[in-house]
């Protein structure tokens, strides 16, 4: 059984918020696993901090925005990592594929006796044949 | 207080069973009320309470259950959603400390949770709020019958098959 109203709200919901939510709920039991494993308390984060107990529980009751600096300062306070940033696999498109290469190039045979004007294509040998003489 | 039924709200997901309470004589039960009222896009809220929405449908119900990572906000017997981090490193208040609204709730286990109204939170307290205040007043309520009728027996808590069940077997369970 399903509340009707909570299905509608769900299925409408903007992306933004369902991972908003998802990582803010994340987020809060990483946080509270660490300080339950850390052992800390606002004495122990004021002599860490080196500041008054009575400033810390200034902070503690201040009003300011989650930001990525402060996730930043968090992370330096708990020594532990709370965000990480997926790394982006290369394009598989511009991975260059093993094995042999062949170069066309093209050069005026002029030069060599040959009929001016004329192109040959020369093919880089790829494979060195067996010295059979 | 009225009279009102304890019933399932929410029963299809997979650590948490969400109840909520219908009072005689109103339309809707109380959690259906709360999101109801912000459910219009162009309401100030709607976003805050369709988070609070997810946090409950997905994060307690599916993913951790009803821990105490999401049920620390204590306001004497009822809860109020969404939780904030444990009070010890400054920068975790900031996470929830100014979210605007309240959905006030009572844990009964980890598997089981009622969910009651809740508002936008004006003050600095709830009772101060002038939204909130009479819904936080109706949450104590009903969370003080509720485990009271937990204790003596009115009402059988099934962790098993995470229901709530009146003395008699029943699932149909009115308080008073």
């Amino acid at each position: 059984m399903r509340s009707k109203i909570a299905e509608i709200l769900i299925n409408k919901m903007s992306a933004e918020s369902k991972i908003f939510a998802d990582k803010y709920a994340d987020l809060i039991v990483l946080i509270n696993q660490i300080l339950k494993e850390k052992q800390y308390n606002q004495k122990k984060l004021a002599e860490k901090l080196e500041k008054r107990p009575s400033e810390i529980n200034r902070w503690l009751t201040g009003e300011h925005n989650f930001t990525l600096r402060s996730i930043a300062k968090l992370e330096a306070e708990l020594g532990e990592s709370l965000i990480e940033v997926p790394v982006r696999k290369l394009s598989e498109k511009f991975e260059l594929s093993s094995g042999k290469v062949t170069i066309h190039t093209y050069r005026n045979v002029s030069d060599n006796n040959l009929e001016r004007n004329s192109w040959i294509r020369i093919n880089k040998p790829t494979l060195r044949l067996a010295n059979v003489g | 207080m009225n009279i009102f039924e304890l019933k399932i709200w929410d029963d299809e997901r997979k650590k948490c069973t969400f109840y909520t309470v219908h009072v005689d004589g109103n339309s809707e039960n109380e959690t259906d009320r709360f999101f109801y009222r912000y459910a219009d896009e162009k309401n100030d809220f709607h976003e805050e309470s369709n988070i609070i929405l997810r946090l409950v449908l997905e994060n307690i119900g599916n993913k951790y259950g009803a821990t105490d990572d999401f049920f620390d906000r204590h306001k004497n017997e009822a809860q109020a959603l969404p939780p904030k981090p444990k009070k010890r490193i400054p920068e975790i208040e900031e996470i929830g400390i100014h979210f605007p609204l309240r959905l006030y709730c009572y844990r009964i286990s980890e598997s089981i949770a009622v969910l009651f109204n809740g508002g936008y939170k004006d003050n600095r307290t709830d009772q101060e709020s002038k939204e909130i205040s009479l819904k936080f007043y109706e949450a104590q309520q009903f969370a003080k019958k509720i485990s009271k009728a937990i204790e003596d027996g009115t009402i059988l808590v099934d962790l098993d098959n995470r229901t709530l069940l009146n003395f008699d077997g029943k699932k149909e369970i009115i308080l008073y």
